[in-house]
């Protein structure tokens, strides 16, 4: 069983379609990164599955609860942290968890305790009796997604985690995301962040003007680019242009270019296969050696590949 | 019905702490009646009318009763700006509910607000049994439901524009309170005057208070027409507005 699952999923608003005939899924316990450049639709499916949204045909389920027909039971089982911090400008941050953690059914006796140490480790504690409105723009961003850990639901849904927060920051939300899959959550993030991606998602869902592009785990997606590895290659050999032939015939070679005297570079799919069987036709050759370094595509260049444009350059 | 209790306290504490706007509608309400109620009253001398500070006193109620009412409407219009309804709206609450504590935390907020002011109107006027200040009260709640209800149902215009959501609310607010019966008996207004006062909800409330607080019935609409109008409105309009929130009602913020 799926913990969430759409099929045919649109949302219109007039004639601009923000979602276009999503079918998707998530696995239970899954990290799902939803990458996808500004108006991708990523926030749109968010909030369908939060119930905030309703699709404008197809279905969405949440845990086998349909999100249209059964609303209440959807959001009983969920948690979502907005892209934007959602402002009860004149409460206090351990004021508005307390609430949060309340109305969603978090025991009385862990409730405190489990306040105070979220308020710590997403350094919030020295904050936590500021009005919202006073807070800067990363700690009411900290403050949102803090709802989401306190709340542990079965399914979490995290807009942007980190947008406008640290380096230190990201690091201590990512670490509470992967504690909270840990715990047992199905988790859902949305994210342009390249970097935020790799380091989180079990697998990743590109989305591109409102359509699933492609859906994988990060190795897969990456290994699916043909010619997305690049070698550079540096050996002291007598004969380069043979070596370089032979390179050129090997499998899983794409391309490979000499960059003058003993340096080549190749594009290869999959390096990790292709670098065992460069070594061997080195040696045929009786080449040696002296340096390789191995880049391996981003999902930027994932990206790329699937739709033609770079995901910057909309974000 | 705990989570319903738990977000009206929520949304309401910052509000009591301290009670400043809820204070300054009182003295506002106290130098109105004081002082402008003592000049106008030396002004107003037509013996139908009587005491006319007592008359103006329960119109300012009503006028309060309307701005609180206005106010709710807005209050969840300026939620959906500030971005804090799709909060709202993926809390594990039901629509209904959702609805139910935004009319409740609107009541709260009026009987907050009307506790100082009625207390003194009732004081003034010198009718203080248990069923004129329960009929009273029931009144102003009935007539704070409708208005609320109504505002709520237009606020559902800001999703697609708050500019004109603004400017109808704005002009219906100026109509509405113009053109009643909040400071001006019904006998005494032009027949042009009175037919556009006979639409104004607030025309219904403001006479049903001064009937059950014992003014002459002969200024005043007939009271049982009052109860139909008002019963009416506050059904009708809050029946909309928990419609609209339950089927149209998306977390967008307006444009």
């Amino acid at each position: 069983m799926h913990a969430v699952e759409t099929a045919g999923l649109t949302k219109q608003y007039g004639k601009v379609f923000a979602l276009r005939n999503l079918d998707f899924t998530i696995n239970e316990n899954e990290i799902m990164v939803l990458l996808g450049p500004n108006g991708s639709g990523k926030t749109t499916l968010l909030l369908i599955l939060a119930t905030v949204l309703k699709p404008s045909s197809g279905y969405a389920k949440v845990m086998s609860l349909d999100v249209t027909a059964q609303p209440t039971r959807v959001r009983r089982i969920l948690g979502i942290s907005f892209q934007e911090a959602r402002g009860f400008w004149r409460h206090k941050p351990a004021d508005i968890l307390r609430f949060h953690a309340n109305v969603c059914g978090v025991p009385k006796a862990e409730r405190d305790t489990l306040i105070e140490s979220l308020l710590k480790d997403l350094e919030l504690w020295d904050a936590r009796n500021k009005l919202f409105m006073h807070l800067s723009g990363g700690q009411a961003k900290r403050l949102e997604v803090a709802k989401v850990f306190v709340q542990r639901p079965k399914f979490a849904i995290i807009d942007e985690p980190t947008s406008q927060v640290d380096l230190r920051g990201k690091r201590k939300i990512w670490a509470q995301i992967l504690k909270l899959r840990k715990e047992g959550s199905t988790i859902l993030v949305a994210t342009n962040e390249v970097r935020e991606a790799e380091y989180l998602a079990d697998r990743v869902t590109v989305l591109d003007e409102g359509r699933k592009v492609v859906c994988d785990t990060v190795r897969q997606l990456k290994d699916s680019i043909t010619g997305g590895d690049i070698v550079e290659l540096e050996v002291e050999v007598t004969e380069p242009q043979i070596l370089e032939k032979a390179l050129t015939e090997l499998e899983g070679t794409v391309k490979v270019t000499n960059r003058g005297g003993n340096r080549f570079k190749a594009y290869v799919s999959m390096a990790e296969s292709w670098v065992p069987k460069m070594t061997d036709v080195c040696y045929q050759n009786k080449a040696r050696i002296s340096s390789i370094r191995i880049t391996e595509p981003s999902l930027d260049d994932v990206f790329l590949h699937f739709t033609g444009r770079a995901l910057r350059e909309d974000s | 019905m705990s989570n319903i209790v738990r977000l009206v306290w929520f949304d309401l504490k910052p509000d009591l702490k301290p009670p400043v706007w809820i204070i300054m509608e009182w003295v506002v309400f106290l130098v109105q009646v004081g002082v402008y109620g003592a000049i106008i009253t030396q002004l107003v001398n037509n013996p139908l009318v009587g005491d006319y500070r007592q008359f103006f006193a329960v119109g300012l109620l009503i006028m309060i009763t309307f701005d609180m009412g206005s106010h709710t409407g807005r209050h969840f219009v300026e939620h959906a700006h500030e971005g804090r309804l799709p909060y709202l709206l993926s809390l594990p609450i039901s629509r209904t509910q959702l609805f139910l504590t935004i009319a409740l935390q609107g009541g709260a907020e009026l009987a907050l607000m009307l506790a100082v002011p009625l207390t003194i109107t009732l004081l003034i006027i010198g009718n203080l049994t248990l069923v004129s200040v329960a009929a009273c009260v029931l009144t102003l709640f009935w007539l704070g439901f409708g208005v609320a209800g109504l505002m709520l149902a237009l606020s559902f215009i800001a999703f697609k524009s708050s500019d004109l959501y603004t400017a109808i609310v704005t002009g219906l607010s100026a109509i509405i309170i113009r053109f009643s019966t909040v400071l001006y008996p019904f006998i005494v207004l032009p027949p042009q005057y009175a037919s556009a006062a006979a639409f104004s909800p607030l025309t219904y409330g403001s006479d049903l208070v001064r009937f059950i607080l014992g003014f002459d019935p002969g200024i005043l609409l007939n009271p049982y027409y009052a109860v139909v109008v008002l019963t009416a409105l506050a059904v009708s309009t809050l029946g909309l507005g928990a419609v609209l929130v339950q089927r149209l009602v998306e977390g967008v913020k307006s444009a």
